[in-house]
């Protein structure tokens, strides 16, 4: 259970402090911070015993989350609960900073009254607290040019076509009381993280796939929502995979999900309130053939003089309508780097070294399906015996495509009765982004 | 508005100010005022003085307002208690509240407020709510029990509470009954005897109902609360996993976690033949490897947890060894774990891929990493025996990069393969001398060290390599400088010729220069065992060594049965039991897991697990590194030691000497008799010291030895005697006296028809039993006889005193020979004479009757001497120090009554020696001289 829960700043003011259980003294947030600013560089700051008490944290938007537990507790119940306790945050009080949760102490004290009794958590469910609670958030301005964790999955560049505007996703849920509409819309994100390892041979030795399908709801009340997937989707090993099937090795529901159509007709259903929910997470099977989206092709001499000349061609195996954004290769080096002289392909494109010197990146901030781009570096090493050059990491994000393949067939709402005239404003989305994507030379 | 408004200083205007607002009429301006009080109560500052002002705000009907009033009041109630008070009135009629969210909002806050007037208050509306028609309320109620018996346990027992939570475990309402058992198992944990919770088949159950209705939070409870039921068989045991098993694929880790546990646990229950067993086991393995997709903090939790589920389960998870595969993104303490789990999950089958994956780790950029990483192969190469030689040839390749800190992991762990597969791999020691000079921290120069000390026969250059080390001898680190030692003393061993000088220079650094204890008395011990037989040296230095077996850090079986108990808990993220972690009241309960029903199962331990890559492996947990430095020591100390050395009174075995006394007494204490039998001797002695123990301080140091045993000597020689000689001693052993006897027949015919008798003697002395001699003695042949004497025999002064007078037959004569006993075979047990006594005694006995002797070149100091007179029956009775010389006051007592007093002044005379003087009051004082004769001879031997 939950002793005491706290939200720190990252100077490690307290902006809430909430004591469930009567125990345990104030300064407890000091120690917490005097803990987590002198941990060793080896240990884990997840859990931490110190001073006596258990702490638990988890950082998001530069905050720290954090708990005092006993010991008996189960470290996930701490961690999910941290992880949705920011989540609920950011619903209610649009994004998730030290502005926004110093002006909206109020409501977060009054939602925590609801989800905790006692150390014990009672709900995390959106609309249950809607119910429960009745403080009005104070809107922040949004400054989602800083805030960078907004990028990329709820209010970033995804679909050409239909573009959701800017930071939309970074406003409370939850419409002011009294004031019926606001912009009704939902959202249905599905997003997939691809992990890759390609052998020096330009084999792959690992591809992963892991994706979920998200809503965030902005309609007040309950409406239904069915939405269908892809046919060709098959779940477990046993079925048969002929060709253009899309097997699934696992896959979790919310459960608020009704599954009585997936069976047949792959198709979901559910009657979400306001909030964000995963309704899906799914794991590809490993014997899947995906398309990778990149190939590296490098080549090294090594010149006299610690010199190392670094060609690469990048080929991006996009269909040519997709492209990718946000392009970073990351090239660790052998010894520390003195200088780098660089020929790129175009002027958007950068190039520099990292850590010291350790570490070659190359940024593309955007690369169309089919395109290849080539690079030549120069980089001064230390005279020293030659050695291999360590992987190339790859990150990126593809706007508007499932590796996999799996996308939303199409989305239905149902309004409620009473409900104001014409249908929400629906919004789907695919994105897949790199979780880790490594080449090895 | 601004969100500054709330964080300004609460200096003494501004509280004024809230004041002022606080008392307003208008509503929204009282409850803004109302939120800036929370605002800077929750940063910390003190706002207590509005503590009436905002209770003033509490009856209202605006429900944000109530319940920020509330949290104030939570807040500062125990610091007010008095005027916390008046608050009570609105708590009661809110209890009554019509609308429900009201009622639960005041019986929330009043299990809150620790304050003993409030909690009287409490009961009635609380016992209402209990029975309320809402189920929120309900719910809230429940865990309001569990508050309030954490503030007075005793009014919830009296109260009846915990019958009325007892049925809401039969509540209609799924939330309600999670909340109940929550409450209740909090409850049960402080009185672990009662029966709170009762599970049985039929509230389980209903649990089970309650599970798949209930919210997520309350999923967990009612898992958590079923993972502590023992179900009466495996059947039970199997229907319940059934219905458990669906939370496996709960988008919530904690419930699957949860989950987890309960299955582990019961699977415990059920026969490994069963199907369903292999069933479950392949179910659990999906939600496992889910939870690495999720965030950071969760994956590490999970991998802690998975760490432990694989060592005691390694079937589970060992085809999914992929997903352990490293991100290069993922932060330093995930990659850690997952290394850790990869080396785990190791075996033949996967082996080829995990090095090449490991390999690949040692170039990455973060030097913690890489060194893990470098470990690991070497992990491998112990664990999985048909992949070493590719692990060795990976290292060496790791070595070529000359990075430095790879190539010092690299020979840490080769050093661990040479000690695993000796003369296998020693080809390799060329390229690793190649790198010499790179090494500079302690533990690879230490691990070089060791290599070149224990192949020294095949470098041909091993005294310049180890010479080298030598130069800078006192700024390396202990752990080089100890390994330095050993090595030396084995190139020496190899080649003794050309590497005289290195190793006298080594010692003597060690013993000489060095102020390490370990150090120097490692040093010693070698120098003494060169010095006496460096045969011996040889079989102690260069013998074989055990080999390291198996993983150095599996978690010893019996507490990763207890860890898999705390799955789910802190416990399973530190990985040690709460006991070794968890402070304050709260009892610790130690878990074990169920017993395995079905008989064929009951006879086989856990780890026996059908798993073909680790059935093999029966944890012999040896420490890798501490090892390495200990196998001589362990080796050298082999014997066990009875004792401090120089206190070890009259046992004299060459092996003690060895740390103590020094070359000479080895030679000295060969001719000595280890008194086997005559251990227990001394038993009686404490028996009979009654009081005197408070002074008793030899504190039985002696008590385990016997008493001191001289040499036999020659008393009878054959030419005297047609061929039978005669050598013998006196002992004295538990109490009784023996003649310890050698019978040699030197003469050409057989012997028998044995007899012995005594002539009368001054203490009457005489033979307890015949002369057992049970065979005829051959030519040539000896035989020795343990005589029983007592003292009961006829009584005549003799002189010297001590003299005895023997006759022994046999079937060729009658033999008479005379010999001198030492008297301190008549020295009884109980010859501690009490303090007082002692001092009336001394008194009392006249001075002339004093005598004394002096004991020149004693080696022992106060205490030694005082244990060792002790295993003789001399008994200490006081010690004193006077002008920096010891004095012993002691007493004893012969067989015939007389009591012999003594004082021992131990002057130091040199560094090494003692002198004793020794001044013996008795009232017989013709024993004095005698008795100084037994001090002597117990004190110089």
């Amino acid at each position: 259970m939950i002793s005491q829960l706290f939200i720190l700043s990252s100077k490690g003011d307290r902006l809430v402090y909430r004591n469930f259980r009567g125990d345990g003294g104030d300064d407890v947030t000091d120690a917490f911070y005097r803990a987590v600013t002198s941990l060793p560089g080896d240990q884990a700051p997840v859990f931490m015993a110190r001073e006596g008490q258990h702490f638990v944290h988890v950082r998001h938007g530069g905050l720290y989350v954090g708990a005092t537990t006993t010991a008996d507790t189960s470290p996930f119940v701490l961690v999910e609960f941290l992880n949705r306790l920011v989540t609920l945050l950011r619903e209610h009080c649009g994004t998730l900073s030290e502005k926004s949760v110093s002006v909206n102490v109020a409501l977060v004290q009054e939602l925590l009254g609801e989800m905790v009794d006692f150390g014990y958590v009672q709900t995390t469910a959106t609309e249950v607290l809607r119910s429960a609670t009745h403080g009005e958030p104070e809107t922040t301005k949004a400054f989602s040019l800083l805030d960078l964790r907004s990028v990329g999955l709820f209010g970033a560049e995804t679909q050409q076509s239909r573009v959701a505007p800017g930071s939309v996703t970074n406003r409370p849920v939850l419409p002011p009381r009294g004031e019926q509409g606001g912009r009704r819309e939902v959202f249905v994100d599905v997003v997939e993280r691809l992990t890759v390892v390609i052998a020096a041979n330009g084999t792959p030795l690992k591809v992963d796939v892991q994706g979920e399908i998200r809503l965030k709801s902005f309609v007040p009340g309950a409406c239904e929502l069915r939405m269908g997937l892809t046919e060709e989707l098959s779940v477990g090993t046993e079925e048969q995979c002929g060709y253009g099937r899309l097997p699934l090795a696992a896959v979790a529901f919310h459960s608020s999900v009704d599954l009585e159509e997936f069976e047949q007709e792959r198709v979901l259903r559910v009657t979400p309130g306001p909030g964000e929910v995963t309704l899906m997470r799914y794991q590809l099977a490993e014997d899947v053939a995906v398309p990778l989206p990149f190939r590296l092709l490098p080549s090294v001499e090594w010149e006299p003089a610690g010199r190392l000349r670094i060609h690469l061609k990048l080929r991006c195996d996009l269909p040519p309508k997709n492209h990718a954004i946000n392009v970073v290769l990351q090239l660790p080096l052998p010894r520390e780097a003195s200088s780098l002289a660089q020929e790129l392909s175009s002027p958007e494109q950068t190039a520099e070294l990292q850590g010291g010197g350790r570490s070659l990146r190359w940024a593309i901030p955007r690369c169309q399906g089919g395109a290849q781009l080539g690079a030549v570096f120069r980089v001064q090493l230390p005279p020293t015996p030659p050695l291999g050059l360590g992987p190339a990491a790859l990150t990126f994000e593809l706007p508007a495509l499932t590796v996999s393949g799996l996308r939303l067939r199409w989305l239905r709402l149902s309004a409620p009765p009473g409900a104001p005239p014409g249908p929400p404003q629906r919004w789907v989305r695919h994105l897949t982004h790199s979780d880790s994507y490594v080449v090895r030379l | 508005m601004t969100d500054s408004k709330y964080f300004t200083t609460t200096k003494k205007g501004e509280i004024f100010e809230l004041k002022a607002e606080l008392n307003s009429d208008k509503k929204e301006k009282k409850k803004e005022a109302v939120k800036k009080v929370i605002a800077s109560m929750t940063v910390g500052k003190d706002v207590s003085a509005l503590f009436p002002d905002v209770v003033n705000c509490m009856q209202t009907d605006n429900l944000e307002l109530k319940k920020l009033v509330y949290l104030y009041l939570m807040n500062y109630a125990k610091s007010q208690p008095d005027m916390a008070i008046m608050a009570v009135n609105t708590f009661v009629k809110d209890c009554e509240d019509p609308n429900p969210l009201i009622r639960a909002l005041a019986v929330r806050t009043m299990g809150c407020i620790r304050v003993d007037k409030i909690t009287e208050y409490l009961c009635e509306p609380l016992r209402k709510c209990l029975k309320d028609e809402d189920p929120y309320v309900r719910k809230t109620a429940a865990v309001c029990v569990a508050k309030l018996h954490d503030i007075n346990a005793q009014l919830v027992e009296d109260q009846g509470f915990l019958d009325t939570l007892k049925d809401l475990i039969s509540d209609s309402n799924p939330m309600v009954v999670a909340n109940a058992v929550a409450a209740l198992s909090e409850i049960a944990e402080s009185h672990p005897s009662s029966n709170l919770l009762d599970l049985n088949p039929q509230s389980i159950n209903k649990l089970l109902t309650a599970l798949n209705e209930c919210t997520e939070w309350g999923q967990i409870f009612i898992l958590d609360c079923l993972a502590n039921y023992m179900p009466k068989d495996d059947r039970e045991a199997q229907s319940i996993c059934e219905r458990v098993t669906p939370r496996l694929s709960h988008a919530n880790s904690a419930v699957v976690l949860s989950a987890v546990k309960v299955l582990m646990k019961f699977m415990e229950m059920l026969s490994k033949d069963l199907d369903y067993y292999g069933t479950l086991l392949k179910k659990l393995a999906p939600p496992l490897v889910t939870l690495l997709s999720a965030e950071p903090e969760l994956q590490y939790v999970a991998l802690r947890n998975i760490n432990l589920i694989v060592q005691k389960r390694p079937e589970i998870l060992k085809h999914e060894m992929k997903v352990f595969f490293v991100k290069y993104n993922d932060p330093i303490y995930v990659k850690l774990e997952k290394l850790d789990i990869m080396i785990r999950l190791a075996s033949q089958a996967n082996i080829a891929q995990v090095l090449a994956e490991l390999k690949e780790y040692a170039t990455e950029v973060d030097v913690d990493f890489v060194r893990k990483a470098v470990r690991a192969i070497g992990r491998c190469a112990i664990k999985v025996e048909q992949s070493a030689e590719r692990c060795v040839s990976t290292l060496l390749d790791l070595i070529q990069t000359k990075v430095n800190y790879v190539v010092q992991e690299a020979i840490v762990v080769i050093k661990d393969i040479f000690r695993k597969y000796p003369n296998k791999y020693e080809s390799v020691i060329a390229t690793l001398c190649e790198n010499l000079d790179s090494l500079d921290e302690p533990e690879a120069r230490a691990a070089m060290i060791w290599i070149v000390g224990e192949y020294a026969e095949r470098i041909d250059n091993a005294d310049e390599l180890l010479e080298s080390f030598l130069e800078g001898f006192h700024d390396e680190s202990t752990q080089v400088q100890l390994q330095l030692l050993t090595a030396i003393v084995k190139l020496f061993l190899k080649k003794p010729t050309e590497t005289q000088e290195l190793v006298q220079q080594v010692l003597s650094l060690a013993t000489q220069d060095s102020d390490n204890p370990d150090l120097r008395d490692r040093g010693y011990i070698y120098w003494r065992l060169l010095s006496t037989d460096p045969v011996a040296a040889k079989e102690v230095v260069l013998a074989e060594k055990p080999l390291i077996s198996e993983e150095t850090d599996l978690i010893e079986p019996t507490l990763l049965d207890e860890l898999i108990c705390y799955i789910g808990t802190l416990a399973s993220v530190y990985h040690k039991p709460p006991s070794a972690f968890v402070e304050g009241s709260r009892g610790v309960v130690h878990k074990s897991l169920p017993p395995r029903t079905g008989s064929s199962e009951s006879a086989e331990s856990p780890d026996a697990a059908p798993s073909a890559g680790q059935a093999a492996e029966q944890p012999a947990v040896i420490p890798a590194q501490g090892d390495l430095l200990g196998d001589l020591l362990n080796l050298d100390l082999g014997p066990p030691v009875s004792g401090p050395p120089l206190a070890a009174s009259s046992v004299q075995m060459g092996a003690v000497d060895l740390l103590g006394g020094g070359l000479d007494s080895l030679m000295g204490g060969s001719g000595f008799t280890a008194p086997g039998p005559a251990a227990p001797a001394a038993m009686g002695a404490p028996l009979g010291s009654g009081l005197g123990d408070l002074f008793d301080l030899t504190g039985g140091v002696g008590t385990l030895s016997g008493s001191y045993v001289a040499p036999k000597t020659v008393w009878l020689p054959a030419m005297k005697a047609k061929g039978l000689e005669i050598s013998g001693t006196f002992s004295r052993q538990v109490g009784s006296i023996c003649m310890d006897l050698v019978l040699t027949n030197k003469a050409l015919q057989v012997m028998s028809d044995f007899a012995i008798q005594f002539n009368r003697n001054s203490f009457g002395l005489a033979p307890a039993a015949p002369l057992q001699v049970h065979a005829p003695l051959a030519p040539n042949q000896s035989v020795e006889i343990s005589l029983p004497l007592n003292t009961v025999g006829s009584v005549m002064k003799m002189d010297p005193l001590n003299n005895l007078q023997v006759a022994v037959k046999n079937n060729i004569d009658v033999f008479y020979f005379s010999t001198l006993y030492p008297l301190h075979i008549l020295f009884v047990e109980d010859g501690k004479m009490e303090r007082q006594m002692f001092l009336a005694t001394w008194k009392d006995i006249p001075n002339e009757n004093e005598a004394q002797f002096q004991i020149k070149d004693c080696s022992l100091n106060a205490d030694a001497v005082s244990s060792k007179l002790q295993g003789s029956n001399i008994f200490t009775i006081a010690k004193r120090n006077v002008e920096g010389q010891d004095m012993l006051y002691q007493s004893l007592k012969l067989t015939n009554g007389i009591w012999v007093l003594a004082e021992l002044r131990i002057q130091p005379s040199n560094p090494s020696f003692t002198d004793l003087e020794l001044s013996l009051k008795c009232r017989a004082p013709e024993v004095s001289q005698y008795v100084y004769q037994a001090y002597d001879a117990i004190l110089k031997n």
